[in-house]
């Protein structure tokens, strides 16, 4: 019991460690997370990994065996407008709370013939 | 004499705006209270004053009147100030609901006794001398054997870009006129929409005001100062400094080449190897986190930074900083800024812990 407690503990510690540790260079790099989904209840988790590289930015939609590279992302930034596009997947969204540690970016994901909505956060 | 005013001055003013983020300076509040709690307490001094609002309802304000040692230095004590006492307060007020103050003068009603005239200014560096030199010739950057002294007062807090015109800002690298943002800095599109952000927000998600460390050009700017400590031994040396969590840095100067910059562990100083130019120590630091900002104001940066930095003493009084940033994922070109700072003589720098003040906002 006080082993539990004391991992709990020590993980918030971590967690709130973690949260002031905010990434203050370009606001799309980083690791993202969240969901899509045509409907409240029909949800998908997702994962992006996005890096500017200088000239673009790049990335892999949920890295691991069966991620889905990145075709291209255009960043509008007097509106913080994004499009993402990679295989199958057409996204567009907004960033916001720019400077925030947790910043989102929410708006509409096409992914095949499904349409829907997304918000992910930044880890 | 004109030259210890006006190095007062500077310390003053720096000193005032460490508080920029936390107060907002373009506001002024009186308050007449009765006394009910004074914490006399390193790095800031607070009472406690019960006032009554438009309403009748008593509120409980906080006002923060200086740093205790400076307090002391200029005569005051603990007891210079009384529960119970009423007191008038003149000074600005916090950002945000907060019952809070920053005072400009405290004055006791009754006998009219003024306390705590804030920002008195330190006793500064007289006069003009030749920089201090060790044995072999080379320029000390430190104090001289049997004194003691540090660096404060710097000739501004913000970065800017040395051919830039003489641009309105306040002290915590707020402009005047957001439209002058392009003057700053050769900014790429998203770090100039990044640094308006900033700007139009009040600097209020700066990581300093989260005790986070003043990582690059900015650990020369903190209103605490700093100090080398020169270890010719060991081929490094040590900025010690005063502000941000009272840390250091390390400049290696025993002649190791600068690391590969995608190998380099990343922190808030950057791996900084050093060489002597003559009489000037250039310091080629990468390596940096994206962590901080690098400068008051919020000029962005990311992993590729590398900076290039000038530090000379040309005067016993004056060292002079100048910085070539080349980050080319954040900013068209290399582009270079500098400032100088004063020696504050016959003083070390005080101690100061940016957790003991943490704003509400550290963790969220």
């Amino acid at each position: 019991m006080r082993f539990s407690l004391n991992c709990r503990l020590v993980g918030l510690i971590v967690a709130l460690a973690l949260g002031c540790l905010a990434q203050q260079g370009h606001p799309l790099t980083g690791t993202w997370s969240g969901d899509w989904g045509a409907t409240a209840t029909q949800r998908h988790q997702v994962t992006l990994v996005l890096n500017w590289d200088g000239k673009n930015v790049t990335g892999l939609i949920n890295p691991g065996p069966d991620a889905i590279p990145i075709k291209s992302v255009t960043v509008d930034v007097s509106t913080w407008t994004i499009r993402i596009q990679a295989d199958g997947i057409s996204a567009e969204g907004k960033l916001e709370d720019l400077g925030s540690y947790h910043r989102t970016i929410t708006g509409a994901w096409q992914q095949g013939t499904v349409k829907g909505d997304f918000k992910i956060t930044r880890d | 004499m004109i030259r210890t005013l006006a190095v007062g001055i500077l310390l003053a003013i720096a000193a005032y705006s460490q508080h920029a983020a936390s107060y907002d300076s373009d506001r002024k509040v009186t308050l007449k209270g009765t006394v009910t709690r004074i914490d006399w307490v390193n790095p800031h001094a607070y009472f406690y004053i019960n006032l009554k609002d438009a309403a009748g309802t008593t509120e409980n304000w906080a006002v923060e009147f200086g740093n205790p040692l400076d307090l002391e230095k200029d005569g005051w004590k603990p007891s210079s100030l009384h529960l119970g006492d009423v007191v008038t307060v003149e000074g600005i007020p916090a950002r945000g609901p907060e019952k809070r103050a920053l005072a400009n003068s405290v004055t006791v009603l009754g006998t009219g006794k003024k306390l705590f005239t804030a920002f008195a200014p330190r006793r500064a560096a007289s006069g003009s001398q030749p920089a201090p030199r060790w044995p072999d010739g080379r320029v000390r950057l430190g104090a001289p054997p049997g004194k003691k002294g540090y660096w404060g007062a710097p000739s501004t807090t913000a970065l800017v870009e040395t051919t830039a015109a003489k641009i309105p800002m306040s002290r915590d690298g707020l402009l005047v006129n957001l439209a002058h943002a392009d003057k700053i800095a050769p900014f790429l599109p998203w770090a100039k929409a990044v640094y308006e952000y900033r700007q139009r927000t009040l600097l209020r998600d700066d990581p300093i005001t989260r005790c986070l460390p003043p990582g690059g050009p900015r650990a020369f700017q903190m209103p605490n100062g700093f100090q080398f400590i020169e270890q010719k031994d060991l081929g490094r040396i040590l900025v010690l400094l005063g502000g941000g969590d009272r840390n250091w840095r390390v400049i290696y100067t025993d002649g190791r080449k600068q690391g590969e910059a995608d190998e380099v562990v990343r922190g808030y100083y950057g791996n900084s190897v050093g060489k002597w130019e003559g009489d000037t120590l250039v310091v080629d630091s990468i390596g940096f986190n994206e962590h901080f900002w690098m400068t008051a104001g919020g000029l962005p940066h990311t992993e590729a930074l590398h900076l290039t930095e000038r530090i000379s003493r040309p005067d016993f009084n004056t060292l002079k900083y100048e910085v070539t940033v080349d980050d080319p994922r954040t900013y068209t070109r290399p582009w270079s800024g500098g400032w100088t700072v004063q020696w504050v003589p016959d003083q070390e720098i005080q101690e100061y812990f940016c957790e003991e003040n943490a704003e509400a906002t550290f963790v969220r």
